[in-house]
């Protein structure tokens, strides 16, 4: 098992080093234009913009600064090690800004993947249980509104309802759970909830699909037969076997969610990874988006090791040598 | 219990939004008061001047809050010595900076008046406008962490620094006509020698030759007093001053005085960067109000924070929690604000001091031949592209180059491609057609092979959406087929001279300052044209040998040029100078033609419940922060 590990380790920095020279070169080969000229003012002559692409690093060749780039994570900057630059638009530390963001993303996806791993399962177990009832034509209808049901409409319509209406929350943005646990929850409790709602609606369906299929097993069917408790049968028996596909999707959408949570962070206000990232992209800051896009993909390599790993818990058939 | 309760309906609720959606509807009303504007620029077409708002005498106190949407986009990390976005003129010159010359922070004509801030006055030149003598007001102050009165030496810095490329200074091309500045800017010298500073409350300016606005331009932010014990810290590192810039004005960087004056410097904690969310800024305990007469300071501190939710802001205005916002107001919201009586005064549109318009590339056929530049003035709807925009609110059609306003409301009834209600005139159109060498039959249509495909590049918001299928049905009715190419943000194309684009539907340009000089020097100076950034989208002026630089081709010979009018303009003083402009722009607008202009949009505002006393500063084309008010 360690072998394995560490040998995943090492693809993951060669995963990890991919996606960042591929953001590199997209960002290069993209007529999206000059950085500099967003700082070089309405009417900038050439020697301004010169001085302003030498500051910015933006006069060596792309794979000049790559190199440079790469150099700095693995020995540090001025900020520390990993070396992750400065920002065109402020001069701040990439490093500085990813940590401030990095907490309202993760507790955004770890609030709403709480809410949708025990929600989607109980509700698919639930619904694949009482195959054919009131119960599951009720849960399903609720994954077919989740599944389709955008996220931007959703979060209006619950700000809308609960917080311009009824006042029951504390709208919009992010309020630190170390300075105020109940402000914290107060202003989470929605975009949780929305973002939950999509995913449970996911997780229902593939628990329901997975669980009716595995409870039409030959096993079940003996497990059956020696006696066992139908609880027992479906818990124990039918439902361990049926997490594994639920295991592999929830560590790759939380992964996801690193930098991807951008539309329930912008209509919440809550300008964690996905909406700094998308800032930063618009505004041609490419230090930070390198930043973010080195955060998320070493998250989305991280959470494939978990889950593989996980894996050999879960499903005893699998074991690593 | 009570809130676990709640949060647990809460939950169950969500389940069932979409059932309880219907019949939106706010509970939240607003109080009454009373808004007032300043005088419209066109009566036909325009429903507002620049306003105010009042609901009872304003009181002293509190935090006004503003919602700031998206992010803060500033150019240069809010180090004024290169930051050119408007927003953060806005702060400065309302709260933070005092400069030589400054304004009234009100709206209209009035607003746009010079007055002395720093200066005890702005002077009038002598030794045949080549020299400007500013005597410095006694009794203002730096903030902390410097705490000393401001000298004539600190304006020289704050000169010397935007001088120098490495400074980052921005608009450094306003000041070239200062004796020695270029010495400056080529390395050639550190200090500027055309500033002098005979004694602490003078300060000198020899100029090159004159320039009639030249204190105009010293009212810009990049030139207010910075201590030069701060500045040094951040000499050669543009934007790093952004956060710890140093209080002129009545209000301060939340911070400054637990920061101090030596190298390096921390940033202060009421600005977290570019990249961050907050300005927080509070009284400056040093300024002294018996030395400014326009500014009345009547809130404790502003809070400006960035909301990524431009919906979101709005409901926050209207509900209170935000008093005010930098953002720009949905069609959703003006129909909303305009139809509800209890909500109407709180929205103030004002005169933006902008102009939106089409440029047509004058080296590019079929827009090398006048007639056809002429024609497409006379067809295109521009009540129509109003419409587009959300109505009058939004902006009034626009007939010429500049906004009135900056003519002191001259030129507001000429209209040189006059229509029936705006909305466009084939028979004028091909009439002008007819005379066109690319209509040889006379038909008037272009009938030639250079008005087939017309590239025209537009950008991707959703008022582009609306204009292009007005602007390809109003060009096919003489002949012209545009091919629309969108782009998300569009002006890097059109900025690009060698890209050679006949058409663009994106252009908008706004007064850096309240002169013309500001649209004229920067659109259509020919000696201005560069290889990319460049603002002369038509290309008026260009030369033969400027094309090669620049790498633009097409109809380049006799290309018609203003740049000596510019320059006769630019040298006058007072009416004779708006009068000289005036003409000027009626030469573009009927010899030269170089665009279509369409709309002079407004600045339209929403300001919240609490608010008591809010008007326009004609100047920032924002909120006068200096003259708000709230319960």
């Amino acid at each position: 098992m360690t072998f394995y590990i560490a040998r995943r380790l090492l693809w993951t920095l060669v995963v990890v080093a991919c996606v960042i020279g591929i953001t590199f070169v997209v960002f290069y080969l993209l007529p999206a234009g000059d950085p500099a000229l967003r700082f070089a003012g309405k009417n900038p002559n050439p020697t301004e913009l010169a001085l302003i692409r030498h500051r910015l690093g933006l006069d060596q060749p792309w794979y000049e600064q790559f190199g440079r780039f790469t150099w700095r994570f693995f020995t540090g900057d001025k900020y520390g090690w990993p070396g992750l630059g400065y920002t065109y638009a402020s001069g701040s530390s990439v490093k500085a800004i990813v940590l401030a963001r990095a907490p309202r993303t993760l507790l955004l996806i770890a609030g709403a993947a709480f809410l949708w791993l025990v929600t989607g399962v109980a509700i698919g177990v639930l619904s694949a249980v009482k195959r054919r009832s009131l119960a599951d034509r009720a849960a399903m209808g609720f994954a077919l509104f989740g599944i389709s049901t955008p996220v931007f409409w959703l979060g209006l319509m619950s700000l809308y309802i609960f917080w311009s209406q009824l006042g029951w929350t504390a709208g919009t943005g992010y309020v630190s759970p170390l300075d105020s646990p109940t402000g914290f929850i107060s202003h989470m409790i929605l975009p949780w909830s929305v973002l939950a709602l999509l995913y449970a609606a996911f997780y229902a369906r593939m628990t329901r699909n997975n669980l009716l299929e595995t409870l039409g097993e030959d096993y079940i069917r003996t497990a059956r037969a020696k006696g066992l408790s139908e609880r027992r049968v479906i818990f124990k028996h039918g439902l361990r076997a049926s997490l594994t596909p639920i295991v592999t999707m929830f560590g790759l959408d939380m992964a996801l969610l690193v930098g991807g949570a951008v539309i329930t962070e912008s209509v919440f206000n809550i300008q964690g990874l996905g909406y700094t990232a998308i800032n930063s992209a618009l505004q041609q800051d490419l230090p930070l988006v390198l930043g973010i896009v080195l955060v998320a993909s070493v998250a989305v390599a991280i959470a494939n090791l978990v889950v593989d790993i996980l894996y050999a818990f879960i499903d005893p058939r699998v074991r690593y040598a | 219990m009570k809130k676990v309760l709640r949060l647990a309906l809460l939950g169950a609720a969500v389940i069932a939004i979409a059932a309880l959606a219907s019949g939106c509807g706010s509970k939240k009303s607003s109080s009454g008061g009373t808004t007032t504007n300043s005088g419209g620029t066109k009566s036909a077409n325009s429903v507002v001047g620049s306003g105010s708002f009042s609901n009872g005498s304003p009181a002293k106190g509190g935090t006004y809050t503003i919602g700031w949407e998206n992010s803060f986009g500033f150019t240069n990390n809010f180090d004024p010595t290169g930051e050119y976005l408007g927003n953060a003129w806005g702060l400065y010159s309302n709260l933070m900076l005092r400069s030589l010359v400054g304004y009234k922070h009100q709206p209209g004509a009035a607003g746009n008046e010079l007055v002395g801030d720093l200066a005890t006055e702005a002077p009038t030149p002598t030794d045949n406008g080549l020299t400007y003598t500013y005597k410095i007001r006694s009794g203002v102050k730096f903030g902390p962490p410097v705490n000393r009165a401001v000298t004539s030496k600190d304006v020289a810095y704050a000169m010397n620094r935007l001088a120098n490329p490495k400074d980052g200074g921005q608009y450094s091309f306003y000041y070239t006509v200062i004796k020695g500045w270029d010495a400056v800017a080529n390395g050639k010298a550190t200090t500027v020698s055309g500033i002098s500073t005979p004694d602490n409350n003078t300060i000198v300016f020899h100029l090159t030759k004159a320039a009639g606005d030249f204190n105009l331009r010293m009212s810009m932010p990049a030139t207010a007093p910075i201590p030069e014990e701060v500045g040094k810290c951040f000499e050669g590192k543009p934007g790093d001053y952004g956060r710890d810039v140093v209080s002129s004005g009545p209000y301060m960087l939340q911070g400054a005085d637990k920061v101090t004056a030596s190298c390096p410097m921390k940033p202060m904690s009421g600005y977290d960067g570019a990249n961050g969310n907050h300005i927080i800024l509070v009284r400056n305990p040093n300024y002294d109000q018996s030395t400014d007469q326009y500014r009345k300071n009547y809130i404790d501190s502003f809070k400006f924070v960035v909301n990524s939710n431009a919906d979101d802001i709005f409901a926050k205005v209207q509900a209170g929690q935000y008093d005010d916002e930098v953002s720009t107001p949905t069609p959703k919201t003006i129909r909303q604000y305009a139809t509800t009586p209890s909500l109407k005064p709180r929205m103030i549109p004002n005169v933006g001091d902008r102009t939106n318009y089409l440029s047509m590339n004058l080296t590019q056929p079929p827009f090398d031949d006048v007639h056809v530049r002429k024609a497409l003035n006379f067809i295109v709807d521009k009540a129509a592209l109003q419409k587009a925009w959300g109505g009058p609110i939004p902006g009034s059609i626009a007939t010429h180059i500049v906004p009135p306003v900056l003519y002191n409301n001259g030129l507001a009834e000429y209209d040189p491609y006059a229509t029936p209600n705006e909305a466009g005139d084939v028979g004028k159109a091909q009439a002008e057609m007819k005379q066109s060498k690319y209509d040889p039959g006379k038909t008037g249509k272009c009938t030639a092979s250079a008005c087939k495909g017309v590239l025209t590049i537009a950008d991707t918001r959703s008022v582009d959406k609306t204009m292009i299928p007005i602007l390809v049905e109003d060009a096919a009715k003489i002949g012209l087929k545009l091919t629309v190419r969108s782009i998300n943000g569009a002006y890097t194309t059109i900025q690009t001279p060698s890209k050679n684009i006949p058409l663009a539907e994106r252009p908008s340009w706004g007064k850096d300052y309240a002169d013309p000089y500001t649209f004229f020097a920067e659109l259509f100076d020919g000696g201005a044209i560069i290889k990319s950034g460049n603002t002369n989208y038509s290309l008026v002026g260009i030369t033969p040998a400027k094309a090669k630089e620049v790498g633009a081709t097409g109809s380049i010979d006799n290309v018609p040029t203003v740049d000596p009018d510019i320059a006769a303009c630019s040298a006058k003083l007072a009416s004779q100078r708006t009068t000289c402009w005036e003409n000027l722009d009626k030469k573009l607008m009927e010899q030269v033609v170089p665009w279509v202009p369409y709309l002079w949009p407004n600045n339209v505002f929403i300001i919240g419940p609490n608010v008591t006393h809010w008007n326009y500063d004609q100047f920032t084309d924002g909120p006068a922060y200096s003259s708000v008010s709230k319960k």
